[in-house]
């Protein structure tokens, strides 16, 4: 079974979500893709649909309601899909499609891509040990299957996230032994007033009420540490914390070692941009961390004209963010299409300008102050793998480089790093910095590139491939 | 461990109807709606697997479906993401083994 429609909108989340919604008021007809079982993405993340219960750690309400206005308007969901290859089919736009119910293949004009974000990959010794979480995994497991990872916790990070996933760990009722806040510019009187900044940007009574838990608590909370090491034989037996210089590179001389049988690290995020870049779109670094943004116009629109691209997937920027650049993606997207006057667009981005600003001040200082220096790169020694899925050690990627790579898909064509299951998603920007070396700059970076996505996009069953073929 | 509604601050939730799947054999009991990896979570499995060659133990990492570091083997088939697999009354699952 073939299908096809004027828009197809990759991801379900809070971008996705809004740009549906606006471009069906306008009439056109949409496709609605996620991989997950539910619409909501991580951060409207709901309970299974077997489990019943309050909703105010997940917004259900919010998701739910914005379902049901889905509903009145020509709007298919492709729940538990995901999309493995897409290119251009004379004017249309041809998505290969691979879930339960979903078509083989799907035909759109335009395309709305909103992919989202995954915790920020940070390399040290012992991460690929069982017992390491990023703080996206705990948050599902507790907000999702109610399931602890582990007794004696500890967590390490930065920012907002890592204070969320360490009070909702308390009051889940396990040990949490310790808090690091990486962050050596976050100073502890600040800590309260940026959570309320962040509050009001997000949620005020959450933000407090996660600091009141962990005071409450009495969990020990170190700021401008970080866990630098897990040690352990099959699992995590203790890690080692260390305190960071101005530009986070640990001073071993002072390390502590901590028994611990869980860790749960949370750096920040790093868009989810595969589908752009297969798509064509021009992408460019954002800052020296390294990870690629697609460029946009001011109506969303990348460099590929009818594809447009919302939310964390296109620039960290949180759910709000999210919200208000999907509703703009949907509306140029229906103007493009010749759904809606471009005047209401205008209209609409004159209205919306203020509050885009403003949420994406708050972005930039969240990533000001949470994003990690350049001495955080020296956590990996040369024994760490750096390639979970392939294996490839920080030495490998050196030898590389030395023997004359200088572009990543160079060093992923010596060393196999990226070719594994997670097609890079993982190791992309630890590979990138690797190449390009301590304290590189933006350019620098850009010149390395990224690795180049190739369909399928992500493992699937051979019966699929062979039933692709034309 | 499975959060109990008695003794967290969380909201309380009520799990799908019971059901059984046999981990790497085992009967086990557990809810329609986890995953195979909160269930191995909470029978004691954080070696979910271990890498070929090197045999180097991996668990769920991202928890989201990016990593494919949590690959299991259910009903017979291989390299599944334990993380984004619901269960179903009677599914087998293998797990933890050593290559």
């Amino acid at each position: 079974m073939n299908a096809s429609s004027d828009l197809a909108i990759i991801g379900a989340g809070p971008a996705g979500l809004a740009a549906a919604l606006a471009a069906a008021k306008a009439g056109v007809s949409v496709v609605l893709i996620d991989s997950a079982p539910r619409p909501g993405g991580q951060y409207f993340k709901q309970l299974p649909a077997s489990f019943s219960g309050s909703d105010s750690l997940t917004h259900q309400g919010e998701v739910r309601q914005i379902t049901e206005a889905l509903a009145h308007h020509n709007v298919t969901l492709l729940m538990d899909t995901v999309v493995w290859d897409c290119h251009q089919d004379e004017s249309d736009w041809l998505l290969y499609l691979f879930g339960t119910t979903a078509p083989k293949r799907l035909r759109a004009r335009s395309i709305v891509a909103a992919p989202g974000a995954y915790d920020r990959p940070v390399a040290f010794p012992g991460w690929t040990l069982p017992g390491v979480f990023t703080t996206g995994a705990v948050q599902n497991l507790i907000k999702s299957q109610r399931v602890l990872p582990g007794k004696d916790i500890v967590v390490s990070g930065t920012g907002p996230l890592t204070l969320a996933v360490a009070a909702n760990l308390v009051k889940a009722g396990a040990n949490v032994r310790a808090l690091l806040e990486a962050s050596p510019i976050v100073k502890p009187k600040t800590l309260s007033s940026l959570t309320a900044m962040w509050a009001q940007w997000a949620r005020l009574r959450e933000g407090l009420d996660y600091v009141s838990t962990l005071l409450s608590a009495r969990v020990p909370v170190r700021i401008g540490w970080a866990v630098v090491e897990a040690r352990g034989r099959q699992e995590v037996e203790e890690v080692v914390i260390a305190p960071l210089g101005d530009d986070w590179r640990p001073d071993k001389t002072r390390q502590q070692v901590m028994a611990a049988d869980t860790l749960v690290v949370g750096y920040g995020f790093t868009p989810n941009t595969d589908i752009t870049r297969l798509l064509g779109c021009r992408h460019a670094r954002r800052h020296a961390r390294g990870e690629h943004i697609p460029w946009r116009d001011r109506d969303m629109q990348t460099s590929v004209p009818g594809v447009f691209a919302a939310g964390d997937g296109a620039g960290i920027g949180g759910s709000e963010l999210a919200r208000l650049e999907g509703h703009l993606a949907g509306c140029a997207a229906a103007v493009y299409l010749g759904r809606m006057p471009r005047l209401e667009l205008e209209r609409l981005r004159v209205s919306d300008t203020a509050r885009l600003a403003r949420e994406r001040r708050f972005a930039a200082a969240l990533d000001r102050l949470f994003t990690p220096g350049s001495g955080f790169d020296t956590l990996a020694d040369d024994n760490t793998v750096i390639c979970r899925c392939e294996q490839v050690r920080l030495r490998e990627i050196q030898a590389a480089v030395a023997s004359g790579a200088r572009t990543a898909n160079e060093v992923k064509g010596l060393t196999r790093a990226g070719m594994g299951n997670c097609q890079g998603r993982i190791c992309g920007s630890l590979v990138a910095r690797a190449i390009a070396g301590a304290g590189a700059t933006t350019e620098e970076l850009d010149s390395v590139g990224s690795f180049t996505p190739r369909p399928p996009l992500v493992p699937l069953p051979l019966t699929v491939l062979a039933e692709a073929l034309p | 461990m499975r959060i109990k509604n008695e003794t967290t601050r969380l909201p309380r939730i009520a799990r799908g109807r019971s059901l059984t799947v046999l981990v790497n054999g085992k009967p086990v009991t557990a809810y329609e709606g986890e995953t195979v990896a909160a269930v191995l979570l909470v029978e004691g499995f954080r070696a979910f697997r271990h890498m070929p060659a090197s045999a180097e133990p991996r668990g769920l990492y991202c928890g989201m479906g990016i990593c494919y570091e949590c690959l299991v083997t259910v009903d017979g088939m291989p390299n599944v993401r334990a993380c984004v697999t619901s269960l179903r009354d009677g599914m087998t699952i293998e797990a933890g083994a050593q290559p």
